[in-house]
C-alpha cells in the first residue's frame, strides 16, 4: 500500500501508469466484438471518424448545420467556454474578495451564493434560453453563472482563511490599502482561486455542451443533438472523444498555470502524484 | 461578538435576505406585467403562482386516486395539481436516489478493489483520469441511445456520473492513508479484509466526504439533463415542456421546488457525513 | 528466540540517493530477553524493529523469530511506533479492544481486558474520548496500551515513552516490566526490543544493550545489575562504568578508549 514516492518524471515514464490507457481501449474494443457497431463502434472506427469528419462532414450539413465540421463547432464551443470562464473569473473573484473584505456585502451575497453553490446550475438552461434565445447567449451567461458562483466561493473563503497578519504587516510596513491588496490580497488567494476556477473549467464542457443541445445552432452540443437524432453512435462518439481530449488538455493546462503561478504552494501530494 | 451570537445573527441575515428577494420578486411582477400568452405571466407574483400556476399543474397529472388526468377528460382541480407534483417528485427522486446509490455503490467497490495492489492502482490511474475528465452532461444522448428513455437509462446516467466520481475519490483516497495505521493494524492482527474494514474504510471517509458532495451535485445535474432531454414525467421533464410554450410561471414554480429539494439533500448529506467522520480533528 | 544474521535494508529516497539503514548485522537475543537498543539518531533502529516486526522486508540476510523466517506482521510480535499509530476513527477504548476484537475475543471478555490496560496506563477516564481531544502524551500511551492489550510475545517498542513527563514515564517502567515479566506458556518471559535515547532508562530496564551507529552494530554488552530496579541502581560500580560506556558511544563524553575496546572484544 505505500505510495510509491517517485519524482514526477519517474512517474511520466511509468509504463504501467501508459498501459493504463491502452488497457481502456482494449477493453472498450472487447465490448465492441459482442456488440452491434450500432451500439457500440470500436475504436478504430470512432477514430476513423474524427478524422474523416474533421475538417469537412457533409451529412451535418444535411442535417441543416450552418458550420459543418467537427473543427468549426469545437472551435465554436471552445470559443464560448473560454469567453464565459473568462467573464464568470472576473465577476466571481472581484465579487468573493469584496466580500470577503466588506461585511454588508457579505451579508447580502452570501446567503445567495451559498444556496446557487449547491442547486444545479442547469436549472437554469430553459430560463436563461426564454431570455437570450438559442444563440450563443444563453449557453455563454450558463456558463458564466456557474464559474462566477463556484469561483465566488473560492475566493471568498480564500480571503476569508488569508491570516489577517500579512495584511497588517503590509500595512505597518508603510503599503497603503491598494498596496496591501496587490501584494498580499492577491498572491495569498490565488493557489485557492486557481484551484476553484480548475473545478468550474471542469464543469463549463458539460454545461456548454448540454446548453447547445437543448437549443443552438452550431456547437459540439448541437452535432451531437443531430446525430442522436439519427442514432449515429459512432458520430457521438467521435464528438465526445474529441470534446474530452479538449477538456483533457484544458485541465492540464490549467493544472501547469497553477504551478507556474503559485508555485510556492504546489503541495507536495500534488507534485508527486 | 461570540461565534454563537455570530451564528445566530448571520441566520437573520439569511431569512432577511431572502424575504427581500421574494419582495422584490413581488414587486417586479407588478410592475412587469407582460403575459407570455393570456393569464400565463412573464413574471407571476405570488399570487399567481400558488393559484393558477399550481393549478396549471394538473396538466402533467398522469392520474390515479380516482382523478382523472386532463388528457382523458379531466378539469384542473388543486387536489390533482398537487398529486401531480407529488408523482412528478417521486419520479425524479426515485432516479435520483436509485442512480446515486448504485453509482456510490459501484465506484467505491471497484475503486477499493483496484487499490488492493499497487500496480493495479497505477494501471487505473490515467483512464479513470480521462473518464472523470470526459463531460458528463454531454452525454446525455449516448446514454439515450443505450438504454432508450426510460427509468433504467436515467439511472444508469445518474450512476455513471456518480460512480466515476467515487472510483478516482476511493483511489485517489486510498492512497492517501497514512502507512502506520497499516502498519500498526498488521502489527496487531489485522488480515488483509479487516485491513479494508477497520482501516482504509473509515480513513477515506474525510476524504470521500467532498467526493460524496461532489457527487451529489453531478447526480442532481445529470437527473435533470436527463429528464429534459427525453422523458415522460419528471420535475425536468416539467421544465422544458414548458420552457417550449413560454409558460415562465410553470417553469419558475418546478424551479423553485427544485431548489427546496437540492438544499435539502444537501443538507441531510452534510449532518450525515459530519456524523461519520465526527472523529476526525477538523470537521468542518 | 530472534535470530538476525547478516541482515542489511538499504532505501532509495525519492531524490535518487541510496541510504544503507542496516550494514550486515548479526544478532541473536534469547527468549525472555529485555534489550535496549541505543545509538544516534538515524542509525537504523527503527529499520531493525521493523524488519523483525515484519513490516520491512531485509534487502540482504534473514530474520528468524521462534526458528521461522518472518514473512509479514503477526500479533505474536507487537510494536508500538515512533510515530502516533492511534486510529483516529475509533474512541480510545475500541483502539485498545482492536487487537483482541481481530483475534475474535468475546466482546465483555475484550472490553474488560481493554479497561484493564486503560488503567494500568492511567487513562481510564477517557475512554470514550476520540484521539483527538487528547494530549501527545496521551495518545502515546493509548498506543502502549493497544499493544500491551494485545499480549505478544514479542514486544517491538520504538521510543516508547519518549514523549512522556517523567512521573507517567516511570510509571510505565513498572507496568512495561510487569507485563514482561508475566509468566509465558512458551518462552517463560516476554522477549522485549527497546529503542530508548535515554541513557538512564536504558540502563534500568535492559537486560542487555546494543549500541548502533550508522547501521552497523558497535557494541553488545550485558547489564547484569539485581532486579527490581531503582534510581539508586544507577549508583551502583557496574552501572556507573555502563553509563559511562554509553556516553562515549554517544560521543558525549571522551571515555578511556581502551575499556569499550576491551569490552567489545570479549
Ligand atoms: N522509508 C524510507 N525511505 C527512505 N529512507 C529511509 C526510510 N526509512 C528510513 N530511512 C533512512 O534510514 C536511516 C535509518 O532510519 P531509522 O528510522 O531506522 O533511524 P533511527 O535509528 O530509528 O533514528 P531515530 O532515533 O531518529 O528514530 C535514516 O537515514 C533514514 O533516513
Ligand atoms: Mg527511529
Amino acid at each position: 500500500m505505500r505510495r510509491g514516492a517517485a519524482g514526477r518524471f519517474a512517474a511520466a515514464v511509468d509504463p504501467l501508469r501508459l498501459a493504463g490507457p491502452v488497457l481502456l481501449a482494449a477493453a472498450w474494443w472487447a465490448m465492441a466484438r459482442a456488440l452491434p457497431p450500432s451500439l457500440l463502434p470500436p475504436p478504430l472506427a470512432v477514430l476513423r471518424r474524427v478524422a474523416a469528419d474533421f475538417l469537412a462532414a457533409p451529412e451535418l450539413t444535411y442535417y441543416g448545420l450552418d458550420n459543418a465540421s467537427l473543427l468549426g463547432s469545437l472551435l465554436y464551443t471552445v470559443q464560448n467556454v473560454v469567453l464565459a470562464v473568462a467573464l464568470g473569473t472576473a465577476l466571481g473573484v472581484v465579487g468573493g474578495l469584496l466580500a470577503a473584505r466588506i461585511a454588508l456585502l457579505r451579508a447580502v451575497i452570501d446567503p445567495m451564493m451559498l444556496t446557487a453553490g449547491t442547486i444545479p446550475i442547469l436549472i437554469a438552461a430553459p430560463f436563461l434560453l426564454i431570455w437570450f434565445g438559442v444563440g450563443r447567449g444563453s449557453a455563454v451567461a450558463l456558463v458564466v453563472f456557474n464559474v462566477a458562483v463556484v469561483l465566488y466561493l473560492f475566493a471568498r473563503r480564500a480571503a476569508a482563511n488569508l491570516d489577517p497578519i500579512h495584511e497588517a504587516a503590509a500595512r505597518m510596513l508603510g503599503a497603503t490599502p491598494a498596496g496591501a491588496v496587490r501584494d498580499v490580497l492577491l498572491p495569498g488567494t490565488v493557489p485557492e482561486i486557481l484551484g476553484g476556477l480548475r473545478i468550474a473549467l471542469a464543469g463549463a464542457w458539460g454545461l456548454e455542451a448540454i446548453a447547445e443541445l437543448l437549443g443552438a445552432q452550431q456547437g459540439i452540443g448541437k452535432v451531437i443533438e443531430v446525430l442522436a437524432g439519427a442514432t449515429d453512435v459512432e458520430g457521438i462518439m467521435a464528438a465526445l472523444l474529441l470534446l474530452g481530449a479538449v477538456a483533457v488538455v484544458a485541465d492540464a493546462l490549467a493544472a501547469a498555470a497553477i504551478r507556474r503561478l503559485a508555485p510556492w504552494t504546489t503541495p507536495a501530494r500534488l507534485a508527486a502524484a | 461578538m461570540t461565534a454563537r451570537r455570530t451564528a445566530a445573527r448571520d441566520r437573520w441575515v439569511t431569512l432577511g435576505v431572502f424575504m427581500a428577494l421574494a419582495a422584490a420578486w413581488q414587486a417586479l411582477s407588478l410592475v412587469f406585467t407582460a403575459e407570455a400568452q393570456p393569464g400565463e405571466p412573464m413574471v407571476p407574483g405570488w399570487q399567481v403562482l400558488f393559484s393558477r400556476t399550481l393549478l396549471s399543474m394538473s396538466d402533467y397529472f398522469q392520474g390515479g386516486f380516482g382523478i382523472r388526468p386532463i388528457s382523458e377528460g379531466g378539469v384542473r382541480s388543486y387536489p390533482a395539481a398537487v398529486l401531480s407534483l407529488l408523482g412528478n417528485s417521486a419520479d425524479t427522486l426515485l432516479r435520483l436516489a436509485v442512480g446515486w446509490l448504485a453509482g456510490a455503490l459501484a465506484g467505491t467497490l471497484l475503486g477499493l478493489a483496484v487499490s488492493w495492489s499497487a500496480w493495479s492502482r497505477r494501471l487505473v490511474e490515467l483512464p479513470a483520469q480521462f473518464l472523470r475528465t470526459l463531460p458528463l452532461l454531454a452525454m446525455v444522448p449516448l446514454f439515450q441511445l443505450w438504454f432508450g428513455s426510460y427509468f433504467i437509462g436515467k439511472v444508469a446516467f445518474v450512476a455513471y456520473g456518480v460512480g466515476v466520481l467515487f472510483f478516482a475519490g476511493v483511489v485517489n483516497a486510498v492512497g492517501n492513508v497514512p502507512q502506520i495505521h497499516i502498519d500498526n493494524a498488521r502489527t496487531l492482527g489485522a488480515g488483509q479484509w479487516r485491513l479494508y474494514g477497520s482501516v482504509v474504510l473509515p480513513a477515506i471517509l474525510p476524504e470521500l466526504r467532498a467526493t460524496m458532495l461532489l457527487s451529489l451535485g453531478a447526480a442532481w445535474a445529470a437527473v435533470l439533463g436527463a429528464e429534459y432531454l427525453g422523458a415522460q414525467s419528471g420535475l425536468g421533464y416539467i421544465i422544458v415542456f414548458a420552457q417550449q410554450f413560454a409558460f415562465l410561471d410553470r417553469m419558475f414554480l418546478v424551479a423553485l421546488l427544485i431548489v427546496v429539494y437540492t438544499s435539502l439533500s444537501f443538507w441531510a448529506f452534510d449532518r450525515l457525513s459530519a456524523w461519520a467522520t465526527r472523529w476526525a480533528p477538523a470537521a468542518g | 528466540m530472534i535470530a538476525l544474521d547478516h541482515v542489511s535494508r538499504r532505501f532509495r529516497r525519492a531524490d535518487g540517493q541510496i541510504v544503507q539503514a542496516l550494514d550486515d548485522v548479526s544478532v541473536t537475543i534469547a527468549p525472555g530477553e529485555f534489550v535496549c537498543l541505543v545509538g544516534p539518531s538515524g542509525c537504523g533502529k527503527s529499520t531493525l524493529l521493523q524488519l523483525v516486526a515484519g513490516l520491512l522486508e531485509p534487502s540482504g540476510g534473514s530474520v528468524n523469530v521462534a526458528g521461522q523466517v518472518v514473512r509479514g506482521p503477526a500479533p505474536e510480535r507487537g510494536m508500538v511506533f515512533q510515530r502516533d499509530s492511534v486510529f483516529p476513527w475509533l474512541r480510545v477504548i475500541d483502539n485498545v479492544q482492536y487487537g483482541p476484537r481481530c483475534r475474535g475475543m468475546k466482546r465483555a471478555a475484550r472490553l474488560a481486558l481493554a479497561q484493564q490496560y486503560l488503567e494500568r496506563v492511567g487513562l481510564a477516564h477517557v475512554a470514550r474520548a476520540w484521539p483527538r481531544e487528547l494530549s501527545g502524551g496521551m495518545l502515546k500511551r493509548v498506543a502502549v496500551a493497544m499493544v500491551f492489550a494485545n499480549g505478544a510475545e514479542v514486544l517491538l517498542l520504538d521510543e516508547p515513552f519518549g514523549a512522556l513527563d517523567y512521573v507517567t514515564r516511570h510509571q510505565l517502567h513498572d507496568v512495561l516490566l510487569d507485563l514482561w515479566e508475566e509468566s509465558r506458556a512458551r518462552t517463560g518471559r516476554r522477549t522485549v526490543l527497546f529503542v530508548t535515547h535515554d541513557v538512564d532508562e536504558c540502563l534500568v530496564l535492559a537486560d542487555r544493550i546494543l549500541v548502533f551507529r550508522a547501521g552497523r552494530l558497535v557494541d553488545d554488552f550485558p547489564v547484569a545489575a539485581p532486579r527490581p530496579r531503582t534510581a539508586d541502581s544507577l549508583l551502583l560500580a557496574d552501572m556507573v562504568a555502563h553509563r559511562h560506556r554509553l556516553l562515549a558511544h554517544l560521543g558525549l563524553e571522551r571515555a578511556a578508549p581502551r575499556a569499550i575496546a576491551g569490552a567489545a572484544a570479549q
